[in-house]
């Protein structure tokens, strides 16, 4: 008698469910942190969320001498008919004229900046955009809603919508070069890759991004002063690693805290 | 309940037969629209990469605003149990149904890939705040479908199905239990829309962390003057009274305070961001608004004057308080200076971008935006389906008390 009287602190029966609820939980939480995306997804997303730790192995930067460039609009003409984009409007890689606060002229070229800290990507409501491992900014066209708040949120209007379909003929082509991926259908965002199904069929192929020319994005290829330099960070005698060092560079509205990877050379020759 | 409803059709008659058919109109026009932009995709708006939200977004951002009372009057009746205000919670829950309704029809125009609408469901980014949006918004239209349906069930239609009917009652003893729901999912995504902004650190004049309080406190104030603008307008047009002169002063008192909450908060953030500081971000965009807009003017006159200090001296002053006519204008000026601000909001960072490039010749900092023609037919389709829908809804839904048959509560 005295011995059933004594019920335990925690029953079989509490036991199974403090088990069933803890098992619960856990996959709760699991499906609300992580939710049904994929692996490759979930990183690049992350990334954004923290700096490099440099365990990667390639990080690819870019470079542009303002000081060089003699604003030939090659590397505008070559990305639009690599990338496909005929429409002048839709510009990955836009260039204009522009002027020093002394007067002189030069020509501002801007691709994306595949930022470490990219505001585009932590705002995508569907995880269509993420940062690939080796730091290019990527995205999933099929995944895209074209809610364009990764437009809204980039400071460097890099991000393009595809607002019609795009049937017109290319005229950059095949002069400029011709269509290495495919045309974006209508109703979703776009922007510029580093080129990276470039530097991904390079690696494979054992190639070199940024000396090689077929592992190297079009613009730093079509480039006929130089003007572009393009590389692995991670590598000390890669290109762009070398003119890091060698120069003094600078990154557009550093104010923002976005930490681009493309970095500029002052267009006058001594501030 | 039949001479009832005579009795409320007699008066305006044929106005309310002219403005029925007006408002089909309107829909349709808006209907066709969104076929003209389903087939052409967003190439008909005006809007650019340079300012890819426009008229839709304010439309988005505001309906669901002025449906705020929903979540307002839930708490304070069925949470805070202050159960002189429960006559008014049905007809703000009928509002709150009507704004998320219509939020959703113009953000499916707005998507690039209306057809892709589940992606944020099934692929998710729990980082982004668009991504809570949506998920609060899709839940929190489900809690005002159970809200909403127990009163769609007491009409005299469902006389002949009692078993229904039963549903709608077992439903209704939910709505406690809803309106927390609704009160917690209501705190998350209405300051939320505020930080879809406020996050944005490359944007200067939107970064700040009072963006998403600022916009709570005034869906709020906006939620609230619209509950009580419907209320005052239905009285007069059906020449019932639908509540008590008590509870339409307390209401008033309700707005009052909210507005005054909200802009308490915006005369710091005004303080803080425009007067006290210089920062180069906020003060370079500032400067181009002003130079290039009426923004600086809309925002002391229609935002703080008009639709905040002038509505909060009527709710908020006795005399002014017991005065219908003088209530129905502070609440329709509340009602305008949410979606005056809505607009203002969205369109200020994106119409004055931030200058990156190192040139001084500035031409990355032209954006310009103006609605097309199809962008504001489907606007107003979209407010012509939210104004019949109360329309009906006054006309044959037992949303206040009076009106309500033997059966209700």
């Amino acid at each position: 008698m005295s011995e059933e009287k004594q019920t335990p602190l925690i029953g079989r029966r509490d036991a199974l469910k403090i088990a069933g609820a803890t098992g619960v939980a856990v996959v709760a939480t699991e499906l609300v942190t992580t939710g049904p995306l994929s692996a490759q997804a979930i990183e690049g997303i992350e990334r954004g969320n923290h700096k490099e730790d440099g365990s990667s192995e390639h990080c690819w930067h870019m470079v542009i001498d303002l000081q060089t460039c003699i604003g030939c609009q090659y590397c505008v003409w070559t990305c639009q008919a690599v990338n496909d984009v005929p429409d002048d409007d839709m510009r990955w890689n836009v260039g204009f004229p522009e002027q020093t606060e002394r007067g002189e002229s030069f020509y501002m070229t801007r691709p994306c900046f595949h930022c470490h800290e990219a505001s585009c990507v932590k705002v995508c409501p569907v995880g269509a955009t993420w940062i690939r491992e080796d730091g290019i900014v990527d995205m999933d066209y099929d995944r895209c809603i074209g809610c364009r708040y990764c437009e809204v949120a980039c400071p460097y209007d890099v991000r393009r919508f595809n607002w019609g379909t795009s049937e017109e003929e290319n005229v950059y082509q095949p002069t400029w070069g011709t269509a290495e991926i495919e045309r974006r259908p209508r109703g979703v965002v776009e922007k510029c890759t580093f080129c990276s199904h470039r530097i991904d069929r390079g690696l494979a192929e054992d190639l070199v991004p940024g000396v090689d020319h077929a592992a190297t994005p079009a613009c730093v290829e079509a480039c006929p002063v130089g003007a572009r330099v393009f590389g692995d960070v991670n590598d000390p005698k890669s290109p762009v690693s070398i003119f890091l060092r060698d120069n003094d560079t600078f990154r557009l509205r550093e104010d923002f805290g976005t930490e681009p990877r493309v970095h500029y050379m002052r267009p006058e020759a001594e501030a | 309940m039949a001479t009832a409803q005579a009795e409320v059709r007699a008066p305006f008659a044929g106005a309310y037969r002219i403005w029925v058919i007006a408002l089909s109109g309107v829909m349709l026009i808006g209907i066709i629209a969104g076929i003209v932009v389903l087939a052409n995709g967003l190439q008909v708006t005006g809007l650019s990469d340079r300012v890819p939200w426009g008229l839709w977004i304010t439309v988005d951002l505001s309906a669901i605003a002025l449906g705020a009372g929903a979540f307002t009057f839930s708490a304070i009746v069925y949470i805070f149990h202050i159960e002189r205000f429960k006559p008014i919670a049905r007809v703000a829950v009928f509002i709150g149904f009507i704004g998320y309704t219509s939020a959703m029809l113009a953000l499916a125009m707005d998507i690039g890939r209306p057809d892709r609408f589940w992606h944020p469901l099934v692929y998710w980014n729990v980082h982004s705040v668009l991504w809570e949006i949506t998920w609060c918004v899709v839940l929190y239209s489900t809690v005002l479908a159970v809200e909403f349906l127990p009163i769609l069930l007491e009409t005299s239609y469902f006389d002949r199905h009692p078993r229904i009917r039963q549903f709608g009652g077992w439903l209704h003893r939910l709505t406690p239990v809803m309106a927390i729901f609704g009160l917690a999912l209501s705190l998350l995504h209405q300051s939320s829309l505020g930080a879809t902004y406020g996050v944005l650190a490359g944007r200067a004049i939107w970064f700040k962390p009072s963006l998403p309080v600022m916009f709570i406190l005034s869906a709020v104030a906006g939620g609230v003057s619209l509950t009580l603008l419907v209320t005052l307008l239905s009285t007069k047009l059906t020449g019932r009274s639908l509540i008590s002169k008590e509870l339409t002063r307390d209401i008033a008192r309700v707005a009052g305070f909210a507005i005054l909450a909200y802009m308490y908060l915006k005369l710091w953030d005004w303080a803080a961001t425009s007067y006290y500081s210089h920062t180069p971000g906020a003060a370079d965009t500032l400067a181009r608004l002003q130079a290039t807009t009426p923004y600086e003017q809309s925002f002391w006159w229609l935002e703080v004057i008009l639709g905040g200090l002038v509505p909060a001296v009527i709710f908020l002053v006795g005399s002014l308080r017991r005065n219908d006519r003088a209530l129905m204008l502070a609440s329709g000026l509340v009602v305008f200076s949410i979606i005056v601000n809505r607009w203002n909001v969205t369109l200020s960072g994106l119409v004055a971008p931030p200058q990156w490039s190192p040139g001084v010749l500035g031409n990355v900092v032209a954006a310009e935006y103006f609605p097309s023609a199809i962008e504001f037919a489907v606007a107003a389709g979209v407010l012509a389906f939210a104004l019949l829908a109360l329309t009906l809804g006054v006309r044959y839904l037992p949303l206040y008390p009076r009106t309500t048959s033997e059966g209700g509560d």
